[in-house]
């Protein structure tokens, strides 16, 4: 139980770090949202009108550093992030519209990933010096190309020159989003080059993780025993072999969890995704801090909350992990 | 100004995409002229007309009176709510069409506008629209400095009979009539129970040929006003999507998938309009917007006129504008920095006709007058030191930083050592352009009706304050009691021939100090596709602003009619 209790303490601790660090990073940065928007106005806004803007962006109050960090807690607290200077909507609001587009995506596409990545990994593991292991090379090239250069090489291929799918969005822009088919085959038809893109980046580490642990432990003794016995080769694999080997690749998945929220900025960029991290590059040019903040925010929870859940899962799954000194 | 933030994977998109399908090869057309008529039907069509707006997602904000708003900035606000006059600013001297105004009288001194509303306009929601509705949309402007960007602190006593609106103002508001006219009005019965700050106007209750049909952050529908009070629109529906950047909305056009927009396209001839040259047409209107390199004129080497003079002289405008500016930007020709033809009518007799030129032999011996000498190329101040100055702007408004590049060779072509440093952007507004700390850096002007708010921008001693605090206008410091009192003169005014008066000195002084150089004009400019609806304005027929984004919206939209084929 002491493991337990230490542990939420330190996430208790952490929490309270990020979130400080998230209130002064956009404060230290420089320049000004009142500017950014100017600028982003290509001159259409005068000078002249500075001083109407900086109010209605609330920052001609002068309140003491001490006093806007008090005011971010409590906010905080009743859920309030503010309002976006930008858009002027809540900040919750955006948030809530972006990250289901981030998370169903690249969930989705993670989880392929990994799906995908393990089996393949206990299939080479398993029979290892055969054909197969050419996969090993094929695809970790394809996760050391820079992700923005296969988007593209993607988009020109299949987007441009085949015409199969969409070179950007998320749906048909002249449909209103609804709970049919038609808007779920369209989301899916949109999602289908980026989820490809995210999958053949991210699958070679999944491959060669779960192939390695596969390596060690068919070795062990008790697959020998397993197969001394006579059992069938598939339930030797996978009930003796495969679901030991899995253990360090369940918790690396919980991790990947967590950056799934932050981790997608290019794709976002790319394909004009309308998720989190377009959300956040934005907030970033407009010097947005309540909405840059949100984004922060979201992203930081989300990483903690993985570490919590891979730490706490390989605790139960663990023993040793638990024990004190 | 054009700021070029788009990552480099998005711009490479467009690169592939220009190359995939640049297959017709065929000469761009040189203009509108030889496009062939388009047979156009009378009956309201049901084809959909999708503008575009690089400004990213649609925000859940409908308010359409603060600055900056999403509404305004997309465009779709200015077919819902209307203005009180339309003005066409590419003549500036034609009297403005009565919009939700039936007139607008202003006291001689442009200290009060007497309004008188339309009759028989009736909001969408069936109330009608009255004269409280004008004093109450003036009144919150007022009452909030934060929706207030047009006159602030200018507004004096609004006051309504029932039948017209008088609105005071401090002070003279002869060059600024213009704003005043372009005001869009919003319901009171709707919008007194909130706070018009705050509001979010939902419903878009608006008097516009257009209702709101349904928004989402990536795109608003828009269906046409049974009610409206004027031509009734044709337009079956409107729809404006949200694209994230440049080369997306750039991307659209060139594809047909939006049909009306604003983009800067480089090289639009071949990457726009040679993929239809029948229907895709890009337009330019008028107006008094420039951009200016503004001249440091309290320090050296630019404290000396007869430098400024000479490198007036030797920068290749006509370069400038078909290579930095892609031929987009409009040359400027005339010796007082005016576009053209805007500015047709506030050129002086003396200067009709008088066009810059580069001369680098002329240049020469105007500095050879003023005493200075070569030590080998290199040029040599009357003082014994070597000319040399930096040219500053952003990094990425890669525009500005190509008209520098070409301005610097010219100085060089004089032996002045000139360099061209990008700096970030936020430095820049904030610490360079504003505090005077700079040796040349390019910035735009306000566009205004009237010539006066470019020279105004450029040499008002009213704006100078002291290098090192921060100036709104005048950013090279330039001073001179004559030009500060003639510009306040013209916009106090009483008559056009004291204006003129007034302008004269102004213009003389422009010309002969050289307290900065107009690089070029910057009109609005848009792009349409005549494919589905034609009635856009044309170069033959430039009866509006050809953005969808502005006041004339709601003109263009009711001329639009829909193509027979």
């Amino acid at each position: 139980m002491r493991f337990f209790v230490r542990r939420t303490i330190f996430y208790v601790i952490t929490f309270w770090a990020a979130m400080t660090i998230n209130f002064f990073i956009p404060r230290v940065m420089p320049g000004d949202p009142v500017t950014a928007l100017i600028a982003a106005n290509q001159g259409k806004i005068s000078p002249d009108a500075i001083e109407a803007i900086t109010k209605l962006f609330g920052l001609d109050e002068n309140t003491t550093l001490w006093q806007q960090y008090v005011n971010y807690w409590t906010q905080l607290f009743h859920g309030n992030l503010g309002i976006s200077f930008s858009g002027r909507e809540p900040v919750v609001d955006i948030l809530a519209r972006s990250l289901p587009w981030t998370i169903g995506l690249v969930g989705i596409a993670t989880i392929i990933s990994f799906t995908i990545g393990t089996l393949a990994g206990v299939a080479i593991g398993w029979r290892r010096g055969t054909r197969a292991d050419i996969l090993l090379p094929i695809s970790t090239f394809f996760s050391t190309v820079p992700y923005f250069w296969l988007a593209l090489v993607v988009i020109a291929l299949f987007a441009v020159r085949l015409g199969w799918f969409p070179a950007s969005g998320s749906y048909n822009r002249s449909m209103v989003p609804n709970l049919s088919w038609e808007f779920a085959g369209s989301v899916i038809y949109y999602g289908t080059l980026p989820a490809l893109t995210i999958i053949i980046t991210s699958v070679s580490g999944w491959i060669l993780g779960m192939r390695n642990m596969m390596v060690t432990v068919s070795s062990d003794d008790y697959v020998t025993v397993a197969q001394a016995k006579g059992l069938p080769e598939r339930k030797v694999m996978f009930g003796y072999a495969a679901r030991n080997a899995i253990l360090p690749q369940l918790s690396s998945f919980a991790l990947s969890l967590g950056f799934i929220v932050g981790g997608t900025l290019v794709m976002e960029t790319v394909f004009s995704y309308q998720g989190i991290g377009y959300q956040l590059l934005k907030a970033t040019a407009a010097k947005d801090y309540p909405l840059m903040q949100g984004c922060f925010l979201v992203i930081t929870v989300a990483v903690l909350l993985a570490n919590v859940i891979a730490d706490f899962a390989y605790g139960v799954l663990d023993p040793r992990t638990r024990q004190e000194g | 100004m054009r700021k070029f933030t788009t990552v480099a994977a998005s711009a490479a998109v467009v690169a592939l995409l220009a190359t995939a399908c640049s297959g017709g090869g065929e000469d761009p057309a040189d203009g509108d002229g030889d496009k062939p008529t388009q047979a156009t039907s009378n009956e309201r069509s049901d084809k959909v007309l999708t503008v575009g707006m690089p400004n990213g997602e649609a925000s859940a904000n409908q308010n359409p009176i603060a600055p900056g708003a999403g509404s305004t900035s997309f465009g779709y606000a200015y077919a819902i709510y209307e203005s009180l006059m339309q003005v066409n600013e590419i003549k500036p001297n034609d009297p403005p069409t009565p919009w939700l105004a039936e007139k607008i009288e202003w006291n001689d001194d442009y200290t009060e506008a007497v309004i008188t509303p339309r009759a028989g306009v009736k909001w969408s929601d069936g109330e009608d629209f009255t004269a409280d509705d004008i004093a109450y949309s003036l009144q919150i402007r007022k009452d909030n400095d934060e929706l207030n960007p047009d006159f602030p602190g200018q507004y004096g006593d609004i006051t309504t009979d029932g039948s017209t609106v008088t609105v005071g103002f401090t002070s003279g508001q002869y060059v600024n009539a213009v704003k005043l006219y372009k005001l869009l009005i919003v319901p009171k019965h709707i919008w007194e129970n909130e706070d018009p700050v705050t509001y979010t106007a939902d419903d878009m209750i608006g008097t516009g040929p257009f209702t709101l049909k349904s928004f989402t952050p990536q795109s608003v529908t828009l269906v046409p006003n049974d009610s409206y009070w004027g031509e009734k629109p044709l337009v079956g529906e409107l729809r404006y999507d949200a694209f994230k950047d440049n080369p997306g909305l750039t991307t659209a056009l060139t594809s047909g998938e939006a049909q009306w927009g604003w983009v800067f396209i480089p090289d639009f001839e071949n990457t726009f309009i040679a993929q239809d040259p029948d229907h895709f047409n890009q337009v330019a209107g008028g107006g008094f917007g420039v951009d200016v390199l503004y001249l440091n004129n309290e320090e050296k080497p630019f404290n000396d006129v007869a430098f400024r003079k000479a490198l007036n002289m030797v920068v290749d405008r006509a370069d400038i504008s078909a290579t930095a500016g892609y031929g987009v930007w409009p040359q400027i020709k005339s010796v007082t920095g005016l576009p053209q033809p805007s500015g047709d009518d506030f050129i002086m007799d003396e200067y009709k006709g008088q066009e810059l030129s580069v001369d680098v032999d002329g240049a020469k011996q105007v500095l050879t007058d003023a005493g200075y000498t070569w030590d080998g190329d290199a040029l040599v101040d009357p003082d014994g030191e070597k000319v040399s100055f930096t040219l500053t702007n952003p990094q990425g408004w890669t525009d500005y930083l190509d008209a520098l590049a070409i301005i610097g060779e010219g100085a060089k072509a004089l032996g002045a050592d000139a360099k061209v440093e990008p700096v970030v952007q936020d430095t820049w507004f904030n610490q360079v352009i504003n505090l005077g700390d700079f040796d040349a850096s390019l910035h735009w002007t306000d566009g205004g009706s009237t010539p006066w708010n470019l020279y105004s921008n450029i040499m008002d001693g009213a704006s100078y304050v002291p290098q090192g605090e921060p100036a709104n206008w005048n950013f090279g410091r330039y001073q001179d009691d004559e030009v500060t009192a003639a510009l306040a003169d013209f916009k106090s005014a009483t008559s056009d021939a004291d204006r003129m008066a007034a302008l004269g000195t102004v213009q003389k002084h422009f010309v002969e100090d050289v307290p900065g150089l107009v690089i070029w004009s910057r009109p609005a400019v848009a792009q349409y596709s005549t494919v589905n609806y034609t009635g856009f304005p044309t170069a033959e027929d430039p009866y509006a602003n050809p953005q969808p984004t502005g006041p004339q919206a709601a003109l263009i939209l009711t001329k639009l009619k829909p193509t027979a084929d």
